[in-house]
Order: structure tokens, then sequence, then C-alpha cells
């Protein structure tokens, strides 16, 4: 797969599809999208240049480690940290459900802010359920990299 | 928005499932420290057991306890919301599951099997126990598919946990036919949305109660139901779906198959309770069914009789496949796995009785009688499921073959196993007498003599097939494998206490079947489930601005 065909193609469309995945990551809580949807589309992303590149082209081309090709996959630096954002993912997804049994409220409990009069937009809707959206979105990430990226490696 | 009725009660509801997911969170961040981990596991199965407790006591037990209490989580008010609900039928089963599961949980720390996922164990373990906290706890058909999804999610993965091919093998079987049964779920699921227009079950019951004021046919709810039941009965495990239990409980770890036995298998039993008797017993269907060949008709104003047949059938089979099977295994889990099919079968004849008859104190009775029997199955199953643990990691295997004289190299073991053989037939004082002499009760108040019958051949190989493994493991003289083992004395603490537990329920009745009345009064009493959750009645909001969303 990592033709020059395929190498071109990835260039020019992660980009676009990170875009696209924080895009519908940040619409989520009144539009469709959303952090599973955002998390997914960010996976494809990975898969993607995992495909183009090689499995080592993240720890080796981007972060500039050098990779111990005898190890097992399991054990590569960035799977490790794939392991860590899903299990901080769901500690965030959890603790912003705790948060408002701090104000008397029920679990899960969701609010939002309006900001009138920022610069450019004008008008900006903070919710708190993006924080539980944030959570979900690195437990997707998280889990899907650690299962893409061990499994591929088999 | 309306902000929930407070107080304690309410906050207790979801007290169980927050300590379980922080549990989840903390076993998963400490995946480097393995003693920190399994410190935070055992510290969050006692502050479950607590909650548990607390359930019991302050909503269901205490003489001023309300019987019931509701939970509308992120403050959305039902039916649009998730509801979690806690009643004496959701406190009784929670607190099987509680007592089982610290029990797994510290036989785990001991010796936890071996495999690739060693640290993923814990955290799955949590997920489980999630899984069945909130399958127990919804008040919402959807969220019930959801806790399913998240109880089957962690037991594929203790299913393939060891990793050996005839693990993957059972887990691929496993993985497979639970897909199917979460379609089918899901169609049934979609299917009576589509009927009534409501998921929440409080809603669900007051629509079919009184189909004609929301413009509703209920017709087909009779056979989505049937759809439900038998995703409910593949979870149970009864006959015709019980082919993959033996080879899915051989193998997950035993202490997890304890688990599976006492505390997933519940879920699907406790399913079948809350649907037919709590949501849909009220409602307005006249169902004829006429079966040719034995020139008979299930004819009633309510698909109970629809679920009372069929639950016969199931069990009835399941008694007698399930004893049968067990005689001839050669393994000590293999019994034991054929012995939950049949067991099972003896938790759901009381629920047919309970759904054909209409006389409702019959009906209270035989619902008593199956959380008794399925309370005591719980202990006893967990127990040997957790003694073969212990004489697997003793012996380092559990085929007959290879054991014998268990009970002169262990005395307390054999103890422990003797008790809960002893529960599993049913011996006087313990709590597996009470279980099968309710049932026998239930049947014998029914004027069923078929069902007597069969009751009795299935106790007669219940008798048959415990005699049969204490005599192949734990009389005689001691092999090779015996010889040389030492047994684990906290994993053989904890079966003694849970032997202990048995002989408690057993001394002490009384109060358990209290408790049990509670929980089938709970189940039977629609009107107070519906007043408890109360839905808003959606048709009303749309005259209005749509609500205050």
């Amino acid at each position: 797969m990592t033709t020059v065909i395929m190498r071109t193609t990835a260039r020019a469309i992660v980009p676009i599809i990170l875009v696209v995945a924080i895009s519908l990551f940040f619409e989520g809580h009144n539009l469709p999208g959303g952090g599973f949807i955002g998390g997914v589309l960010t996976v494809t992303a990975f898969a993607i240049i995992y495909m183009a590149f090689g499995l080592d082209f993240l720890e080796r081309g981007i972060l500039g480690r050098d990779v111990d090709p005898g190890k097992g996959p399991s054990r590569d630096r960035v799977v490790v940290a794939y392991r860590r954002l899903f299990a901080y993912g769901f500690a965030i997804a959890v603790g912003s459900g705790l948060v408002p049994l701090l104000f008397g409220r029920p679990f899960l409990t969701q609010t939002y802010e309006s900001l009138e009069g920022v610069p450019i937009y004008g008008y900006l809707g903070i919710a708190s359920a993006l924080v539980f959206d944030f959570g979900v979105y690195c437990v997707v990430v998280g889990g899907l990299l650690t299962i893409l990226s061990v499994v591929g490696a088999e | 928005m309306t902000a929930t009725p407070g107080g304690m009660e309410s906050q207790l509801v979801i007290a169980p499932m927050v300590v379980v997911l922080v549990t989840a969170v903390g076993s998963l961040l400490l995946s480097r420290r393995p003693r920190a981990r399994a410190a935070v596991s055992i510290a969050g199965g006692a502050a479950y057991a607590i909650a548990v407790g607390a359930i019991d006591w302050y909503i269901v037990l205490a003489p001023d306890a309300p019987g019931i209490a509701t939970y509308q989580v992120g403050d959305w008010p039902a039916p649009f919301g998730i509801t979690l609900v806690a009643d004496g039928l959701s406190a009784f089963m929670l607190t099987m599951v509680a007592v089982l599961g610290v029990a797994s949980l510290v036989f785990s720390t001991r010796h936890l099997p071996g495999g690739g996922g060693r640290s993923y164990y814990f955290p799955l373990f949590h997920f489980l126990a999630l899984g069945v906290t909130g399958a127990f706890l919804t008040g919402d058909l959807f969220n019930l598919f959801v806790w399913f999804e998240v109880m089957l999610m962690a037991s594929y993965v203790f299913v393939a946990y060891s990793g050996g091919p005839q693990h993957t093998r059972a887990a691929f079987w496993y993985v497979a036919l639970n897909l199917l049964a979460s379609a089918i779920f899901l169609l049934g699921v979609g299917g009576i949305y589509a009927t009534t227009g409501t998921l929440n079950m409080a809603d669900l019951a007051l629509r079919l109660a009184d189909p004609a004021a929301y413009g509703l046919d209920p017709v087909p709810v009779v056979g989505l139901l049937g759809l439900l039941l038998s995703v409910f009965a593949i979870k149970a495990g009864l006959v015709p779906f019980q082919f993959w239990i033996p080879t899915a409980y051989r193998a997950a770890p035993p202490q997890i198959t304890a688990l599976l036995a006492g505390a997933t298998k519940k879920v699907g039993i406790y399913a079948i309770i809350r649907l037919s008797f709590t949501v849909f017993a009220g409602a307005e269907v006249a169902v004829d069914f006429p079966i040719p060949l034995l020139g008979l008709s299930i004819a009633g104003d309510s698909p109970l009789p629809f679920v009372g047949a069929a639950l016969f059938l199931m069990a009835g089979a399941s008694i007698l496949v399930g004893g049968i099977g067990a005689v001839g295994r050669d393994s000590m889990e293999g019994v034991f796995a054929y012995s939950s099919i049949g067991q099972v079968g003896f938790i759901a004849i009381p629920v047919a009785i309970a759904a054909t008859t209409i006389d409702p104190g019959l009906r209270e009775l035989a619902i008593v009688a199956a959380l008794v029997y399925a309370l005591n199955h719980t202990l006893a199953k967990g127990l040997l499921f957790l003694a073969v643990g212990a004489v697997r990691s003793a012996t380092g295997t559990s085929r007959f073959a290879d054991l014998g004289g268990i009970a002169s190299r262990s005395p307390p073991l054999a103890i422990a196993v003797f008790v809960g053989s002893l529960a599993l037939v049913g011996i006087p004082p313990l709590s597996g007498f009470f279980g099968k002499f309710l049932v026998f009760e239930a049947a014998a108040k029914a004027r069923a003599g078929s069902v007597l019958v069969l009751l009795l051949v299935g106790s007669l190989l219940t008798i048959a097939y415990a005699t049969r493994t204490w005599n192949r493991s734990f009389w005689g003289a001691q092999t090779d494998a015996v010889e040389t083992s030492t047994v684990d004395s906290v994993q053989v603490a904890v079966l003694v206490l849970l032997a202990a537990t048995i002989v408690a329920v057993g001394v002490g009745f009384e109060p358990v079947y209290a408790f049990a009345e509670a929980a089938a009064e709970a189940a039977l009493d629609t009107e107070g489930y519906v007043d408890a959750v109360d839905p808003i009645d959606a048709s009303e909001l749309d005259d209005s601005t749509g609500g205050d969303h």
C-alpha cells in the first residue's frame, strides 16, 4: 500500500479528515456529531497514515524516536500512550459526570454558558457536555488506536 | 427543568453504579502498580457492598422505608431521560451480586489466572459488575440493552482470557451467539417503541394498561415480548438456548465463571420477571393461542399466559438436559456448568407458575420461590465455581481423572464444598432447602402434578451429580496432583465464609424470606412502580411549547 499515489493522497486528505473530526467533535452537543464520531474519524486519519507510511512511521518519522524492530507491538511507547489516553479519557468522562453532584444536581447533569460579544464569533455557547464528549473522544481514539496498532502488527 | 425530588434515598439509587465506575477508572489508571490496583479494587468492592446494604435498609427493609426510590440521571424527567429505579426486586438482586462479587474479588487477588491481559483483569471485573448493576437498576428498556452490552463486552474478554485455542473457539461462539441475541433484543426494543411510542418501563406499563387512551394497538407487543423473552432466555441459559454455557463456562477463569453463573444469569431471570410482571402484566391484550397437538389453548387477557407456557417448556427441558448432562461430565467445572442449566430451570418453573396462575397469593408465593431459589443458586454455585478455582490453583487440574482425596488434604476446602453441594441438593437447614421447598409448594398449590414429577426427577439428578463430584474428587486416596498441592489459605477462607453465609441464610431464614417477599411484592406492584417513576404524559407537552428544554 505504500505507493507514491497513496502517500500523496494521504498527505492531502489526512488534514482534511482531522479538521472535520474536530468540527464534528465541537458541535456534538447540539448537532449531529460528538466525541464518539469525532474520535472514530480521527482514528481513520491515523489508519490512513499507518497504511500509507507503515506502522513505525509515527514513532520514527514524526516523533523522531528509535524503534527497536524486535519488540512486541504492545510495548511500543506510542501504544502505551494510546492505552493511557483511553484510561485518562475514561476518567475525564466519569469525572465530568461526578461534578454536578458537588452542586447538588443529579449525576451527568449538563449546563451551558453563553458568551456575548466575543471577537470574530460574536456569540459563543460553551456547553459543559463538551468535557464529557472530550472524555469519550479520548476513550474512542485511545481504544481504537490500541487495537489498530497491536492487531495491525500481528 | 424541575429538580429531582432529592433526599438520601434518591441519592442511594445511583451510589452502587458511581462506586463501580470510579473503581473501574481507578484500577485502569493504576495498571502499573498491581498492589495498589488490588487494594483499590477491594476498597471499591467493600464500598459497593456498603452502598447495596444501604439501599437494602433505607429503601426496602427499614420500618419507615419508602419501598422504592428513583433517580433521574442528568436531571431529565421521565420518560425522556434515563430513570434509575431501586425497589425490592432490584435490591434483592443487587444483594446477591454484592455478596458473590466481593467474594470473587477477594479470591481473585490471590491467584490471578494467567494469560496476556493480566493488567486488565480488575478493570474488566468492575465493568462486568457495572453492567450487572446497571441492568438491575435501570427503568428504561433501551438502557437495559446498553447494560447488557456492557456486561457482554467484559465477559467476551473473560471467555477468551486464557488465550488457548479452545478458549478462542469458545469466545468466538460466545461472541457470535450474543451478537445475534443483541440484534434480536434491539429488534424487539425497536418494535416496542414503534408500537407504544415509549421505552420507559413505567410509561410502557401505563400505556399498555389503557391502550385506547393513547391510541395504540397493543397486539404486536405479545410477539415482541416473545422476542425479548428469547433473548433473556439466552442470557439465563434456558433450553433450547443453553448450548453456549458449557464451553463458555469452561473457558472463562473459574472466579469469573462464578459471577457468570451467579450474577449475569440472574440478570436474564430478573429481566424476565421485571418485564413480564411489572411492565406487561397489566397489558390489555386478548391472547388466544391454540396448541393443536394437545388440544389445549392458552387464553387470557394479558400476555402472561403466553409467557408462562413458553417458560414451562423451556424450564422443564432445562431441568432434564442440565441434570442428565451434568451426571456424565469428566471435570468439576463441566458438572457445575451443566448443573447451572438445570438449576435455572428450577428458578424458571415458579416464574412460569406465577405467569399462568390468576390467584394473586400464589403468584406472589411463586415469585418468592423463584427469588429464594435464585439466591441459593448464586451462593451455592458461586461457592462451587470458586472451589474449582481453588482446586485448580492448588493442583493445576480440575479433571476427575487426576483428582481424589482432597478431603484429607484440605478439610476446610472440603467442608465448604460439602456445604455448597448440600445446598444445591436442598438439605435442611441450608438455604437450598427453603428454595426447593418453596418451589415444590408453589407447584403443589398450582395443582401441577406433571411439574411436581419433573421437579422430583430434577432433584434426584442433582443428588446424583453432586454425589458423583464429591466421590470422584474429594473422597478416596490422594492422587499425585493432590498430594503435592498446597491450598491457598485466603481462597479457602473466602470459601468457608461463603459456606457460612449459606448456613446463616438457612438458619436465619425469616429475614431473608421477608426480603424476598418485599421483592416479590415490588415485582407485582405495577402501580407503585409507575407512581414512583411518575412519567410525564408526553402527549400533553405537545400542546404547550414542547417542554422547558
